[in-house]
């Protein structure tokens, strides 16, 4: 059967991201059907039953995570949606936001009906002004036919969502940090347990979703578990998944494959294969700049959370950044450090401290004043940060660190012994 | 100083191993049994793994961890492994759970602990040297305890803003900060003033004020106690010495009558610094800056190291120059000479002509004897005691009243200090009807409706001070008492905590501790007690004044003790407060 690209299906429209066309399309079925047809506690299982999981980068089944909502109800339930898509490589939420944002919010409807939450608050990164003016007005547009405010299409359920635009830090894409960010403070991932679904925001039980997540939620409203639960490679991957392919390729883009599609053929036939047909593949980072890197040699890969992991990496936000034989590792692996020691919060000591070592280490190598004993080093710090920080930001740059060192080692110590950077005829200083 | 003892160089060994609890114990019912390093430990539900191995005697190292903060967790320095989880748990955010296994020391935590200090220190100047923090710094401590010992940082460290005047007193250094935001958690949480605030990300992460806003709250000089490091750092203080030749002596403070648990440092006989010293029933971790500064009179105002003599009675005649005379004759000379002239006043004009005021910043054991030989053995039927009233009780520490043992003075009997009857006595004595007046730790040249013409119309007045006081120039007799740190004894704070003051410092001169003096005054009326410490005289209060019943030296130990509840006490004295 063939493989019928749905998260996308509206995007080519000319009437795209207005309410007018996604009605005319079909949209709101799935509210009215599940509003109708479903309890709130029953539209849990049809998301529990789909298999979902988290599209933002942990892969964490969505049903699950509702699950862990506490069932006291003394305090109000909010909805988060993470919009603070900053992960280098990845730009599937903003194509969501900014082509089909209603697609987006019947999710956030349906999910925050499911979660018995009355209020929803979408954290949109503040640099994407488009999509925060396109998801305003998609909300106004949904406000005035009732599918948002108080008594939705006569069902008693009511909503409201506050937009709130980011400020501009990546952190703040880690869920607790958005959090902190979104009740006006420093965006500081918080210390776990308690979870979110206990203490969330404002102390009140919350739930933080990916607008990739909510997306899926509207598709398995519409079309139920069942369809969902055939797609991809079930059990345990399952449903349409939004790839993004940057780099050395000749078509860089968002492409709609069933999770679990080989990571090949999402290079040559969606992203039109290397940018340079006499450079051939070097590396891929399948889930974006935080995952660990793969050398051309194991990037015969199944696009899927378990595929991946099998695999040594992660499916992470699905960003993945293709590099040919002209990359030099230690340069990527800079350019990598740099974003994260930027970013980091500062928070904690093995992050703060740690991502800007990096950052001074491997400028000296790529300058030429690399010394034999920084190869080690690396791989050194990057054991110390990992599984010792606040947050997953740790693991995000010592994951970099560790496989571009371990998988292209000689490169790196060719780095140090030349005192140059082989990629290049003369060092730069 | 910290809230716990610097970890010893050898860590994780408890000087005392606690008794192991025996696995059929039973526990109460909101208590659980983990393991810490193989040894059951029983543990309140809902105290964290840090706390639990503290009390059982294991010191897992922390920087950001402060028993009187909130949890922050951002120093890393405390992970350990738990069993069943996978990554190392910080210890001071984990709540102990029954049955959990603790490791506080195997080999994964140590690399863990080494590499974090090795992140604390790659950015840090390692200028110890020129640190006043050298010698009671953590990063020093757990350095030398867990550290790797040798640096593999070969790069520019990141540079900021050194000697940085953050505030009124003071000095922040951002090269040596750890970021574990200790001092804001401080400002925001327990003076509520929330000057500080992190700025920037990463490792260009900075503690700043706002704009206009400096640290300048009452209690400033907290947030340079808990700095663990020696980024924030005390004006006075600075470069004044090291503190490993600093001797800490466990007292109180003496600025109001919240009796702040403190210890007094010193050096070549010097006070250098007053630091808080926990208390949780009194001060908690903390004190003010008035009190942190308040032994600073002791070396801004005069002092008189011998007894001074000036005739009398009648007019003030001028210093006798007594410089041939040993201490020990000028001491009794001095103390013969005032019980004339106080008996020469009750001969002449009876016992009402004679009139004493005394200070509630003295001691129990000053007052005490005070009370015996000035009222009882002299017959001095006016006893008054000054209040020293200034500003509001705030939300934390500071108190209106600024002596420390008023509460002690109502309780021996002497009364509550009543700017009325100073009035009166004043009044009465520049009225002529009082001719006779000792004055022990007051200067009267301070109170509201002091004339000049008071000592004039005065046929004798006896000063007892540490300082010389304006009043103390116009005594027939000054007898110098010892200063704030010189003497011990005890003090009663507004709670109604009795507490005890230790000696720090040799006297100065030839001052004496005024219970010694007035005990010795007494002789000339027949005092029969020895007295011969100022433990024996606590010893007597406690076995004469109900309000003492049960108490002693030792069992006031070094925080202090409540009095016996329901033991009579001056009526005018209210329930303790908050």
């Amino acid at each position: 059967m063939a493989f019928e690209p749905v998260l996308t299906r509206n995007i080519h429209r000319p009437d795209s991201g207005t309410i007018e066309g996604y009605l005319a399309a079909g949209g709101y079925q799935g509210l009215r059907r599940a509003l109708k047809e479903f309890s709130p506690g029953q539209l849990v299982e049809e998301v529990k039953n789909s298999g979902l999981r988290g599209r933002g980068g942990a892969g964490f089944p969505t049903g699950m995570k509702w699950g862990f909502l506490p069932k006291t109800r003394d305090k109000p339930r909010y909805l988060c949606v993470n919009a603070d898509e900053s992960e280098p490589g990845t730009f599937k939420d903003r194509l969501l936001i900014e082509k089909d944002p209603h697609l987006v919010l019947e999710g956030i409807i349906l999910s925050a009906y499911a979660i018995e939450s009355s209020l929803a608050f979408f954290y949109i990164r503040g640099e994407f002004h488009e999509g925060y003016r396109i998801f305003q007005k998609a909300v106004q547009e949904a406000r005035a036919k009732g599918f948002l405010g108080t008594n939705i299409l006569g069902s008693g359920f009511s909503l409201d969502i506050i937009i709130y635009r980011g400020a501009g830090a990546y952190i703040c894409g880690e869920e607790t940090a958005l959090l902190e960010s979104l009740e006006g403070k420093r965006g500081y991932p918080r210390i776990k347990p308690p979870f979110p679904a206990i203490v969330g925001l404002y102390g009140c039980p919350t739930i933080i979703n990916n607008v990739e997540t909510l997306a899926n939620v509207t598709l398995i409203a519409e079309r139920g578990a069942a369809w969902y639960a055939s797609i991809g490679r079930p059990p345990k991957n399952t449903g349409p998944k939004l790839f993004c392919l940057s780099g050395h390729v000749k078509r860089p883009g968002v492409f709609e494959a069933p999770l679990g599609v080989p990571f090949l053929e999402l290079l040559n036939e969606h992203a039109g294969g290397m940018q340079h047909s006499d450079r051939p593949l070097k590396a891929a980072v399948p889930g974006g700049s935080s995952m660990k890197i793969l050398p051309a040699s194991k990037c015969d890969v199944l696009m899927d959370f378990d595929a991946l992991a099998a695999a040594g990496t992660s499916l992470g936000s699905a960003g993945g950044i293709v590099m040919d034989t002209s990359t030099c590792m230690v340069t990527a692996l800079l350019n990598v450090a740099r974003f994260y020691a930027h970013e980091s919060c500062g928070q904690c000591t093995p992050c703060r401290e740690g991502t800007g070592w990096f950052v001074k280490i491997l400028s000296r190598l790529e300058r030429g004043d690399g010394r034999p004993e920084d190869v080690g080093l690396l791989t050194g710090i990057a054991s110390n940060i990992e599984g010792n920080t606040v947050c997953p930001f740790g693991e995000a740059i010592a994951w970099p660190v560790e496989s571009y060192v371990r998988v292209f080692r000689e490169e790196f110590e060719e780095h140090a012994k030349r005192k140059a950077c082989p990629m290049k005829t003369t060092a730069v200083r | 100083m910290q809230e716990t003892s610097p970890p010893p160089h050898q860590p994780n060994v408890p000087a005392v191993a606690p008794p192991a609890p025996s696995p059929s114990a039973p526990i109460g019912a909101d208590e659980v049994t983990l393991l810490i390093d193989d040894r059951p430990v029983v543990a309140k539900k809902g105290t964290t793994v840090l706390q639990a191995a503290e009390n059982a005697g294991v010191l897992v190292p922390h920087y950001c961890y402060h028993p009187g903060l909130s949890i922050a967790g951002n120093c890393r320095m405390c992970l350990v492994e738990i069993e069943k989880m996978p990554k190392l748990q910080i210890a001071c955010a984990t709540p102990v759970a029954q049955g959990m296994a603790v490791r506080t020391g195997n080999d994964r935590v140590r690399d863990a602990r080494a590499g974090i200090q090795e992140f604390l220190l790659i950015n840090h100047p390692l200028d110890c040297p020129i640190c006043d923090q050298a010698g009671e710094c953590r990063l020093q401590a757990y350095e030398a305890a867990y550290g790797l010992g040798y640096s593999r940082f070969h790069e520019e460290k990141v540079h900021f803003p050194k000697r940085y005047d953050i505030g009124g007193k003071v000095v922040f250094d951002a090269e040596r900060c750890i970021r574990c935001t200790r001092c804001i958690r401080f400002c925001d949480e327990v003076s509520q003033s929330h000057e500080l605030a992190l700025f920037q990300r990463g490792d260009h992460a900075i503690i700043g004020t706002f704009p206009g806003r400096p640290l300048d709250n009452p209690y400033s000089g907290c947030t340079v106690d808990v700095c663990p490091v020696g980024a924030l750092t005390w004006k006075p203080f600075r470069f004044k010495a090291r503190v490993w030749f600093l001797k800490n002596v466990p007292s109180v403070c003496v600025g109001c009558a919240r009796g702040c648990n403190v210890d007094v440092a010193t050096f070549r006989n010097r006070i250098h610094r007053l630091t808080p010293r926990a208390n949780v029933d009194v001060n908690r971790y903390w004190m003010c800056d008035a009190g942190r500064q308040s032994y600073s009179p002791l070396y801004e105002r005069p002092r008189f190291e011998r007894p001074i003599l000036r005739g009398g009675p009648g007019a003030v005649g001028p210093e006798e120059d007594t410089s041939s005379m040993d201490t020990g004759s000028l001491w009794d000379l001095a103390l013969d000479r005032s019980a004339d002239l106080l008996r020469g006043v009750a001969k002449a004009h009876g016992p009402k002509a004679l009139a004493a005021i005394v200070s509630a910043r003295l001691t129990v054991e000053d007052l005490y004897l005070a009370k015996r030989v000035l009222g009882e053995l002299l017959g001095v039927p006016r006893m008054a005691v000054p209040p020293h009233e200034e500003g509001e009780d705030d939300h934390l520490l500071v108190r209106r009243d600024k002596t420390p043992n008023a509460r002690g003075a109502s309780a021996l009997g002497i009364g509550a200090p009543s700017a009325g009857r100073v009035k009166e006595i004043l009044e009465d004595a520049a009225a002529g009807n009082v001719r006779g007046l000792v004055v022990v730790g007051e200067d009267l040249t301070e109170f509201p409706g002091f004339s000049e013409a008071l000592f004039q119309k005065l046929d004798v007045l006896v000063v007892i001070d540490w300082w010389q006081s304006p009043t103390a120039d116009r005594a027939q007799v000054a007898l110098p008492a010892c200063g704030y740190g010189e003497f011990e004894g005890t003090v009663v704070n507004f709670q109604e905590r009795v507490q005890r003051l230790r000696v720090g410092l040799d006297p100065r001169g030839e001052a004496d501790p005024t219970w010694r003096i007035l005990r010795d005054l007494g002789r000339r009326f027949g005092l029969p007690s020895e007295y011969a410490t100022s433990r024996a005289v606590f010893d007597d209060v406690a076995a004469k004044v109900p309000a003492f019943a049960g108490l002693s030296y030792r069992a006031l130990g070094d925080r202090g003790a409540p009095m016996p509840a329901g033991a009579a006490r001056d009526a005018g004295a209210s329930p303790p407060g908050a």
